[in-house]
């Protein structure tokens, strides 16, 4: 579903820092990895990873990319 | 998608005056917000008269958050248009909110008001299910949100879970009218003229429907209040709006 290979951040969209600092996985409740290139919070625990779009982060696990091991 | 009712007793919710499986009244509410989205605030003030305005004042009256305390966070969940945030940003100085809805279409509508604001943030999220941890949060408040969460009881202990040990639940909803002779005026007014104004305005009879059965299908201000007590919360109680129109629930994580 998702291209790895844009850019899809954009400074006028960028996620807000702070923001990032307190967002947990909403199913475990863990830390999450920003993945800047791709705009994906990553779940390693819950194997999802959930888009930002527009700087808006979706931490719903039906809209995220389930990962691969 | 299915609007009509199916049998089997257990993981059911409703949808409006309609039975539906848990699974199903997520993305059915979906459907109601993302379709009345750029009209939701217009339609608020015809439905309501305006009142929906007093009646998100009260509820900031009530959260009475400090003016000056630099690091007091509010989580506004089903934060919407932005209603409550914005109202909570003109009360204090030094608060900071984070504005969480599980539809995009909604806070995108409203992402416009708080233009230069760096005391807010957005982020998509479920009530059931919030990514947020624990103790975070010095007061959560949901405005006509909490009625259209299929597992009303999740919803609840998460609001416990990202509420500081001290921190403020309050709860606006529509509420079930306890003044005689105002409930059958009420009744009618929602069963013939909201979802006329929702055609009229937004295009959308059903999705006022909706919105109008929702309301009478919420559990009344004591059941609602059991139902806060037993998530964990501690003084709970409850203030009417408007005759019960509307209502203003609060409790403390002690």
């Amino acid at each position: 579903m998702n291209d790895a290979t844009a850019d899809k951040s954009g400074s006028e969209s960028a996620i807000d820092p702070r923001l990032l600092e307190i967002l947990v996985c909403p199913v475990t409740k863990t830390v999450l990895e920003y993945d800047r290139a791709n705009q994906e919070l990553i779940s390693r625990a819950a194997k999802l990873a959930y888009p930002i779009r527009n700087g808006i982060p979706i931490m719903l696990a039906e809209e995220a990319r389930r990962l691969e091991d | 998608m299915n609007r009509n009712s199916t049998d089997s007793a257990s993981g059911e919710t409703h949808f409006g005056y309609s039975q539906i499986p848990y699974e199903e009244k997520q993305g059915l509410v979906d459907g109601v917000f993302k379709r009345v989205a750029s009209r939701y605030d217009l339609m608020n003030d015809l439905m309501s008269g305006g009142l929906h305005r007093l009646w998100k004042d009260a509820l900031i009256e009530r959260l009475a958050p400090p003016r000056a305390r630099a690091g007091y966070r509010l989580l506004d969940v089903a934060g919407g248009t932005g209603d409550i945030v914005l109202r909570f940003l003109k009360t204090t100085q030094a608060g900071e909110a984070v504005l969480c809805d599980i539809n995009p279409a909604m806070v995108e509508a409203g992402r416009d008001r708080f233009a230069g604001e760096s005391r807010v943030r957005f982020s998509i999220g479920n009530a059931e299910s919030l990514p947020f941890p624990d103790r975070h949060f010095d007061a959560y408040t949901i405005a006509f949100g909490i009625r259209n969460v299929p597992r009303l009881d999740l919803a609840l202990s998460e609001a416990f879970r990202v509420l500081k040990p001290g921190g403020h639940f309050l709860c606006l909803e529509f509420s079930q009218v306890e003044v005689p002779g105002l409930d059958r005026l009420y009744d009618a007014f929602s069963f013939n003229i909201i979802p006329a104004l929702g055609k009229a305005v937004a295009g959308d009879r059903e999705s006022y429907q909706y919105l109008v059965e929702s309301i009478r299908r919420f559990p009344d201000q004591a059941s609602f209040a059991r139902k806060i007590a037993a998530a964990g919360f501690e003084r709970v109680d409850y203030r009417n709006l408007t005759g019960g129109i509307a209502a203003i629930h609060s409790g403390w994580r002690i």
